[in-house]
């Protein structure tokens, strides 16, 4: 039975005027766009790969692999579903919208941009549109990071269309999959104009962005690219910190050797994000320092530099007080201690594959989920070309896998980037209310 | 080595030295997107006679926010009518504002919220109703309010509540330029009546360039 306080509002809205506004507490599903709709709090049920599609493997085209990952359900650990995109374009990162009804997948290698429906039912997703004027609206390309802004999708880019290197920018589009605006990354005064990740901080007004390499670089062999000292010049050295409200970059830090993924801290009141450098293997701070200012700091080593293992991937906890790091070369899953972010200390360590890349990690902690494909002209060759998704549990001492799949067994390809999703309700479709507003 | 053959920076580099960053931006330096148009749809308001709701989104200045009127979310509705009340005496507060910008409210329960509960809503804000009126919108069910919902990407959910149903909803806030194109749209962490105000300034800014 409803309640029926239509004066309540009012109520509220009394008690509400007298006070101070300030802007909402927020937190995400540890690594999504703060405007994320519907966390999954909870248990996951469902994990959706994008997949690279492979010569000679299943139907050779990139896809989305959905997997289910509830322990309570028959199916736990099997493919639900696998909607192919069709062609190969080097798939890579994905996003929800803010209402998370929808997920896009972005590639590499022709920037398309694939939009599926996986509100609808999370088990099977339906791709339901391709976006393919990213290029010529932007002059961008590789279209990598998806950030959901509300009623709009931010898109990071790698490359352009011109010279193909690293100097590039953000794109906006509404959730119809019409473009609104670009903004190039600063290039001179200490920006070299490239592009990775995208971090809000909303309540700061202010977001980051990072610097990995151009098309000409990341769908070349990754030796021929180590072996050209030419080409090692071509990867981004800065971060830039954004004036959310106006678009426009505010201040540029130096963080060498491409700094990857960025992860703010959730914790109330922190402002504070991490990033690591993949090339000289550090984990980097940015934060506010003397007079309040902004700036990045080299604040831990990640395992050998001189061995070079390649931090791709991180994944920052709930309480902002641990730290996932996935390094591809050694096949390393470490663990630090970021209770004091300024001082990361490395508490843990598994090789959990020949190659390993992405990291998820579930709200509270206690699943791990990795894959093995970092881009399909860098992963390893022969017997270490392993292409797995492993499941893991975490208990706060160790990692027990639980179960793993073989996307090259299975006939899928290569397994990069993953989202949760969590159960479809169906208490929600009964209730009146609801079935007056269908 | 690989790591010694990345070029090295030393130092940040600030864009605009001396300036803090993440400050509000002042009106008419940033642009704001055309995001999308405001679809058509059948509203009521005070009675049982129907209104088209571009009836209320042309013409001015609109921010448009849904909510049901029994909505206790801290982080929902009340969010919402507190950054609407401070918006709406802060144009009262500036003469050149006044005439140029409108409040509009929609219910999202029209089973619940019917013409005459929203006139009493209403009926609160008559006083400053010819500098900023704000006005109370239902319809007559969820036939009619779906497509609107769908059109503005507004996520309804229903759930059983201790007394009894809960509306789940993501808060979204719309400014709406007087062409009706959506310009901006606020979240829960974003709805900040000192950006929506230069948010609002920057359209009343881009009006006066555009006019002959």
């Amino acid at each position: 039975m409803k309640r029926y306080s239509r004066f309540l509002a009012v109520a509220l809205l009394t008690s509400a005027a007298g006070g101070s506004f300030g802007l909402a507490a927020w937190a995400d599903e540890t690594c999504l766009s703060p405007y994320t709709a519907s966390l999954v709090k909870g248990q996951e049920a469902y994990l959706h790969v994008w997949t690279l599609g492979e010569q000679g493997v299943g139907d050779e085209s990139d896809k989305l692999v959905t997997i289910d990952v509830d322990p309570k359900s028959k199916t736990y650990g099997q493919i639900l579903s696998s909607v192919s995109a069709g062609g190969r374009g080097e798939a890579h990162h994905m996003g929800f919208t803010d209402d998370r009804k929808y997920l896009w997948a972005g590639r590499l290698s022709d920037s398309r941009i694939f939009v599926f429906d996986i509100g609808s039912n999370p088990a099977k997703p339906v791709l339901v549109k391709t976006i393919t004027d990213f290029e010529e609206k932007t002059g961008y390309a590789g279209p990598h990071t998806f950030y959901a802004l509300p009623g709009r999708m931010l898109i990071g880019a790698l490359s352009n269309t011109k010279t193909h290197d690293g100097v590039t920018g953000l794109a906006v589009y509404s959730n119809d999959g019409v473009f609104l605006s670009s903004h190039p990354i600063p290039l001179g005064d200490g920006g070299d104009g490239y592009g990775y990740d995208i971090a809000i901080n909303p309540k700061k007004n202010v977001f980051l962005t990072s610097s990995f390499t151009g098309l000409n670089n990341y769908m070349r062999p990754l030796g021929s690219v180590v072996s050209d000292p030419e080409a090692m010049k071509r990867f981004g050295n800065t971060m830039v910190l954004w004036n959310l409200k106006s678009m426009k970059p505010e201040k540029i830090f130096a963080v060498p050797g491409a700094p990857l993924e960025i992860r703010w801290s959730l914790n109330e009141g922190d402002d504070w994000a991490v990033t690591a450098s993949a090339l000289t293997s550090k984990l980097w701070l940015v934060s506010r320092g003397v007079n309040n200012e902004w700036q990045a700091k080299e604040v831990a080593t990640i395992g050998d530099p001189a061995k070079i293992p390649l931090p791709v991937d991180i994944s920052i906890s709930a309480d902002a007080k641990r730290l996932w790091v996935n390094t591809f070369m050694d096949g390393t899953t470490r663990l630090f201690d970021i209770s004091d972010p300024a001082k990361p200390v490395q508490i843990y360590e598994k090789v959990t594959g020949k190659q390993v890349n992405m990291i998820s990690q579930s709200w509270d902690g206690k699943r791990v989920y990795i894959t093995s494909s970092l881009l399909a002209n860098w992963d390893k060759t022969g017997e270490d070309n392993e292409q797995v998704l492993r499941a893991y549990d975490w208990d706060g001492k160790e990692l027990k896998l639980k179960f793993e799949v073989d996307f090259f067994g299975q006939k899928l390809g290569r397994p990069h980037h993953m989202k949760f999703s969590g159960p479809l309700s169906k208490a929600s479709l009964e209730t009146p209310v609801h079935a007056a507003l269908r | 080595m690989l790591a010694a053959a990345v070029g090295l920076l030393t130092a940040a580099l600030p864009l605009f030295a001396g300036e803090p960053a993440g400050l509000p931006p002042a009106p008419g330096t940033y642009r704001l997107d055309r995001i999308q148009r405001v679809p058509q749809a059948i509203v009521l308001e005070g009675s049982l006679i129907p209104r088209l709701l571009s009836h209320y989104i042309g013409g001015k200045i609109t921010l448009f926010g849904f909510f049901y009127s029994y909505c206790a979310d801290p982080e929902g509705c009340p969010l919402a009518w507190d950054a609407f009340e401070k918006v709406r005496a802060e144009i009262m507060a500036d003469a050149k504002l006044h005439g140029r910008i409108r409040l509009v409210f929609m219910s999202l329960d029209p089973a619940h919220d019917s013409p005459d509960a929203m006139k009493g809503f209403a009926q609160r804000y008559e006083a400053g109703g010819r500098a900023v009126p704000w006005h109370f919108l239902t319809t007559y069910s969820g036939f009619f309010l779906k497509p609107l919902l769908r059109g503005m990407g507004e996520e309804v959910s229903a759930r059983p509540g201790e007394d009894g149903v809960v509306l789940n909803h993501m808060l979204k806030v719309f400014l709406i330029d007087k062409e009706g194109w959506v310009r901006e749209i606020y979240s829960s962490q974003t709805l900040d009546p000192v950006l929506v105000l230069g948010d609002i300034r920057t359209l009343l800014l881009e009006e006066t360039a555009l006019s002959p």
